[in-house]
């Protein structure tokens, strides 16, 4: 009894963690995204609220938190209660599965604790890839509650392009999976230890460069983000699927946009950039402090991944309709299936170990 | 030829390009903007800002009621009361003048068209108010104006209609009249 008592402190502190950094980073990149979209425009960007627009952030959350909250007319009310929380849980439940830092166990009071990861699940990919599918269904059902012509346009945009792209994103993991041999992201990012050669985007037996191209691309198309932001295009659908939502519901739409972010960018550097393991063999810290150096290196691999979805954002204008669907059925497919054939056939001749 | 363009396809080289503009003005960073209530740009002379009414450096009204600056505006802005000097049948004056600002579409037309100079522009522009009734002018209020964007007053006889004797302008050079 104990026992299960002291985890589940343990998890839950572990869990109020995770979700206190996550939800300071969101505060933080709609900042930052401000921030250096102005400064690639030269502008300045938010530059009233505290010294140099650093308190912006706080200034939105309250004025988000206190605005009226509205339900349109002819709206499904039970749905689109449920469409934002829909759309919230999953960008934030992912996170239960992705190491932060290296993998060790701390003891406390006798028993073992992995103090970087929540839960170290055996299948924690395809989890995160199961639940970011079930956020996509916030969007189509924010969308057609709505009761509004535009947000429907923009679930139904957003459905067609988030089942399109998921395809590739689980098709470019698949090669990296292939040459891991596991579905446990500690496991696979274990696997890329010791210096950056090792890392799936450059590993040995075939690198996964063209995977990572289109898992990149996919992931930006699956957060709805410029240049794939048809969903909520502003020049052509309001703002899309949360055209209707007002106050905290669509303050949680844009949490979790930017808690997605977050966590393909996560993805991205667990998979193909090793995770929290540095470019170089071992550590440079002593051993009783190396997990400051695997935390911050997988802080600053995450936070490439954030300011690349920025600079897209600030350089390319959107795509049309049919060339996205083009691009991703008969561009990115076909590479992401060409990759899981050479991949096999490399991880055949080379087998690990 | 061919092998060029797909290379340059596949490798997104016109996204790169793009990418690397967008990079350079991140690390030469020159924000032209202007951060407007805390910094404000240094105008012109010749701005065309809120309207005014002037005076001589004695303190005497410069406008002699001749109404060409009604006349003069497209928009109908200047509504002029002209009436004689009380004791001086010569000399007129504007007993009223006012200014409808909501329609001034500050052309300066009138400027132009006052042949004594005793209409000025300055260079106010904060002229935002929560009622539009604040913006009809009367005399007192122009001359205000005019009095704070023009502290010292200047003759500025160049600017001065060529056949001044049809107005009569208070000339200190002659001598006062003895009524």
């Amino acid at each position: 009894m104990a026992e299960v008592g002291l985890k589940l402190a343990f998890s839950v502190a572990q869990i109020a963690v995770v979700m206190g950094i996550v939800l300071l980073t969101v505060m933080f990149l709609t900042l930052a995204e401000r921030k250096v979209l102005g400064w690639m425009q030269d502008r300045m960007g938010p530059m009233e609220v505290g010294p140099y627009g650093v308190l912006q952030p706080i200034a939105d959350g309250l004025k988000l938190f206190f605005k009226e909250d509205i339900v349109p007319a002819g709206a499904n009310k039970f749905l689109f209660t449920l469409a934002p929380i829909l759309a919230l849980v999953p960008a934030l439940i992912g996170f239960a599965v992705v190491p932060f830092g290296p993998n060790r166990t701390v003891e406390l009071f006798g028993y073992q604790f992995q103090p970087f990861v929540i839960s170290d699940i055996n299948i924690g990919i395809l989890y995160i890839l199961a639940f970011t599918s079930i956020g996509a269904y916030g969007i189509i059902l924010g969308g057609w509650a709505s009761n509004s012509k535009y947000s429907l346009l923009g679930g139904l945009r957003s459905a067609a392009q988030v089942i399109s792209y998921e395809l590739n994103v689980g098709l470019a993991i698949v090669g990296v999976l292939l040459l891991a041999g596991s579905l446990s992201l500690v496991k696979i990012t274990e696997a890329q230890a010791g210096g950056f050669w090792h890392w799936y985007i450059f590993a040995f037996p075939f690198p996964q460069v063209f995977a990572f191209v289109v898992y990149v691309i996919s992931a930006v198309a699956e957060t709805n983000r410029v240049p794939f932001d048809l969903p909520e295009a502003e020049s052509e659908l309001v703002a899309g699927f949360f055209t209707e939502y007002s106050g905290m519901r669509f303050a949680f739409f844009f949490l979790a946009e930017y808690a997605n972010m977050i966590l393909v960018s996560c993805i991205a550097a667990a998979l193909f950039l090793g995770g929290w393991n540095a470019p170089y063999p071992g550590t440079l810290l002593p051993e009783n402090l190396a997990w400051v150096e695997g935390v911050v290196w997988f802080a600053v691999k995450v936070y490439f991944f954030l300011f690349l979805f920025f600079w897209l954002r600030a350089t390319l204008p959107r795509l049309r309709y049919d060339q996205l669907m083009r691009f991703g059925w008969k561009v990115m497919l076909p590479i992401a299936l060409g990759n899981i054939l050479v991949t096999a056939i490399a991880a055949y001749f080379f087998p690990k170990g | 030829m061919k092998f060029k363009a797909w290379l340059k396809t596949i490798l997104f080289y016109e996204i790169l390009i793009g990418m690397k503009a967008t990079l350079m003005h991140l690390v030469h960073y020159k924000p032209i903007t202007l951060q407007y209530p805390h910094e404000k740009r240094t105008l012109p002379d010749s701005y065309r800002g809120m309207l005014s009414l002037l005076r001589y450096d004695d303190g005497t009204e410069k406008c002699v009621g001749c109404d060409l600056c009604e006349a003069a505006c497209p928009s109908r802005v200047i509504k002029v009361v002209s009436a004689e000097v009380p004791g001086e049948p010569t000399k007129r004056y504007a007993k009223e003048y006012y200014m409808d600002m909501t329609r001034c579409l500050f052309c300066g037309l009138c400027v132009d068209a006052c042949p004594v100079d005793a209409l000025g522009m300055t260079r106010e522009y904060e002229w935002a108010v929560y009622d539009k009734r604040l913006l009809q002018l009367n005399k007192q209020q122009l001359l205000a104006i005019g009095d704070r964007s023009f502290p010292v007053r200047e003759k500025r006889l160049e600017l001065q209609h060529p056949n001044v004797a049809f107005f009569n302008v208070a000339f200190k050079h002659l001598p006062p009249k003895h009524t």
